[in-house]
């Protein structure tokens, strides 16, 4: 069983982090916390996250699972007001979850989650740690859509780097060390990453002032982040570009 | 004498250089390609122009046309040879991929087409005449009809790159047709008034209905809710069946597992080859295209032309920079991959040759692709093998097609998450 009421912007921050990879995702229901990881369909990017009770208004739930079309579920927030409290029913008998919101009530039917597996998370050794605001980072991925499809992530011990180069144009975005607020890297390293779903992850971080980067040498990104009042935690992972071939 | 026919402002041939036709007459193929398309041209419309007169009978393949200069009025009317017969092959672009395009335009020149001036809204209630038209449109069968002209059919054959070409054409005063056999299902989506065009021309392709026949359906405004018809210019129509089904296909790939290994397929009629590279990820899609000199679309150019767009999983929302063929070879990829029950990423490369020296319209994409994936594939483990075997194949290097692709850079580059070991799940 599942029944819950959330406000509409924390449902918001939920949905935008995970309908940025995928259009349907599985969410795991447990009675303390909700989680969903997902793999985006060209298996380059993951997102792993969970979200605690205290997060919801109300929240009562048994194990289980809900295949849900995030797109619907953007629909419903469409008719939502700013403090809008939405209530969310799993109706087990129809397999459809019924959701209120104002008063508009949304049968809405699930889809089969017997094939959304839970996908595997790379067990990833990444050297450098660099905790940065959300805030430079979108900066930095604006100023770098016009000029290139990628973009490299550079760390070193001063300080932390994005760097997007075009055939014509290159920019830059310079983070020193004391910029940052938190900096570990003892050895200078590198990886490119596709631009169009790093700065896809980066925009649906909305609700996140500070973002945590773990980063190797040609090597998968780890961003960490949390979200709706720190009830919320997820994880990106973002599969590199590998130039040298 | 020779040169009524040909009018001197036919786009077509000033595309083709201006002066140097002039001075080139035929003999010394100043444009570099292998044989002259004004006598191509020529010679095939002399056949036709002579039987033409202010009357003329004949059997409609069916065909008809609608133009798209000045909407939302535009010349409608019926694409009818002067002869009766079995024309059906005049108009049917699935059965024309094995002919060469000498006879192509040899069919097609010989297409007299009939021109009423409408509004597209009169697809609603156009009169009689409209009524004619949209029944011949949707026949099932060569129709024989009779035309009256208000002047006698003159005119160049007219090429362009999505349309097929057509003959000779004139003003229509009158058209009589006798009892039409029209096409069940087309006639059942021209009764239903409540259903979308969108969803009659899907369920139109379910059933088995060609394109060629859905595309002309659409034009001549038999489709969608009552109170929204309208004729749509044939250019328009044939893309817009492309898209639409071509969208509805990839959707339903996009819930197959994926194929297991890289694949090459390919087809070369018309002097255009095409080779299809399927790989094991998930949808995603490219047309590569490269035109030499002298090929239709680079009749003066040195260099070759080549031109690429491409669409992610989550497809596009813009309309491809490439044209029709970029929505005709996406078709054909899909309706495999559907046919199959298999998910793939998939890159088209062309390459038309000098020897494809008039347009005849995006069918020969579709058929050439179609074609390709009926065929046996070759089979290769990994990519460097697959693309290997393709430069053998294609005569433009694999750095020239790796500039273009992006696709193939992407796959190249491109790391997935399953490269590295993982833990749980």
């Amino acid at each position: 069983m599942f029944s819950a009421k959330i406000k509409s912007e924390v449902l918001r921050e939920i949905t935008d982090v995970i309908s940025t990879l995928v259009d349907e995702a599985k969410f795991n229901i447990s009675p303390d916390s909700l989680s969903v990881r997902a793999v985006d369909p060209a298996h380059v990017a993951m997102v792993d996250m969970s979200v605690d009770k205290a997060a919801f208004e109300e929240y009562k739930a048994d194990e289980g699972e809900l295949g849900i079309d995030l797109d619907k579920i953007k629909e419903v927030l469409r008719l939502a007001r700013s403090g809008d409290v939405i209530s969310l029913d799993h109706d087990e008998d129809r397999n459809r979850l019924v959701v209120h919101v104002g008063n508009i009530t949304r049968q809405m039917s699930l889809v089969d989650t017997a094939g959304m597996s839970d996908p595997k998370v790379p067990n990833l050794d990444l050297p450098a740690k660099i905790v940065l605001r959300t805030n430079e980072m979108r900066q930095g991925i604006k100023a770098s859509e016009s000029v290139s499809d990628h973009i490299a992530l550079v760390a070193h011990s001063d300080g932390f780097e994005m760097i997007s180069e075009g055939d014509a144009d290159t920019v830059r975005l310079d983070l020193p060390k004391d910029l940052l607020d938190e900096l570990q890297c003892k050895e200078k390293v590198r990886s490119l990453f596709p631009l169009d779903y790093f700065s896809n992850m980066v925009k649906a971080i909305s609700g996140t002032s500070t973002l945590t980067i773990h980063l190797g040498n040609d090597y998968p990104v780890r961003m960490e982040f949390t979200f709706a009042g720190e009830n919320g935690r997820a994880t990106y992972l973002l599969a590199p570009r590998i130039e040298s071939e | 004498m020779v040169f009524n026919w040909i009018s001197p402002h036919d786009e077509s041939i000033r595309g083709v250089g201006g002066g140097m036709c002039v001075a080139c007459k035929a003999s010394k193929r100043l444009c570099g390609k292998p044989r002259c398309p004004l006598l191509v041209r020529y010679h095939s419309l002399l056949k036709t122009v002579s039987l033409v007169s202010l009357h003329m009978a004949g059997s409609s393949p069916p065909g008809f046309f609608a133009g798209r200069f000045g909407y939302p009025k535009l010349n409608i009317g019926p694409l009818v040879p002067p002869f009766y017969g079995n024309t059906a092959l005049l108009d049917h672009p699935e059965e024309w991929l094995n002919f060469s395009i000498d006879d192509i335009v040899g069919f097609r020149s010989q297409l007299v087409r009939g021109l009423h001036r409408v509004n597209v809204a009169e697809a609603r209630d156009g009169g009689k005449l409209v009524g004619r038209l949209q029944e011949l449109a949707i026949a099932a069968s060569p129709s024989d009809v009779e035309l009256d002209f208000m002047k006698r059919p003159r005119g160049n054959i007219v090429f362009r790159d999505n349309v097929q070409p057509y003959g000779p054409s004139a003003p229509l005063r009158r058209m009589e047709a006798g009892t039409l056999s029209v096409h069940r299902d087309l006639e059942r989506v021209w009764y239903d008034g409540d259903l979308r065009a969108h969803d009659a021309l899907l369920w139109l392709y379910t059933e088995g209905v060609e394109v060629s026949r859905i595309s002309r359906a659409l034009s001549a405004g038999i489709l969608g809710l009552q109170a929204k018809r309208k004729f749509v210019p044939t250019r328009w129509s044939i893309t817009a069946v492309d898209d639409a089904i071509g969208k509805h296909l990839v959707q339903k790939a996009k819930g197959f597992p994926l194929i297991n290994e890289f694949r090459v397929y390919e087809s070369w009629k018309l002097d255009n080859r095409f080779m299809i590279l399927l790989v094991p990820r998930s949808w995603i899609y490219e047309l590569v295209e490269a035109w030499y000199p002298g090929s239709t679309w680079n009749p003066t150019g040195r260099r070759i032309a080549m031109f690429a767009d491409w669409e992610g999983y989550r497809g596009r929302t813009t309309y491809a920079a490439i044209g029709g063929c970029y929505y005709a070879a996406r078709l054909a990829i899909a309706e495999a991959l559907c046919g199959e029950g298999r998910q793939a990423g998939a890159l088209v490369l062309r390459e038309a040759h000098p020897g494809y020296i008039l347009p005849v319209g995006v069918w020969n994409v579709r058929e050439n692709v179609r074609r390709a994936m009926r065929e046996p594939y070759r089979e290769f483990t990994d990519l460097s093998g697959a693309l290997h075997y393709i430069a053998e194949r294609l005569e433009i290097s694999l750095k020239q097609w790796m500039g273009k692709s992006r696709l193939l850079r992407y796959l190249q580059t491109q790391r997935v998450l399953e490269d590295y070991p993982g833990v749980g799940g």
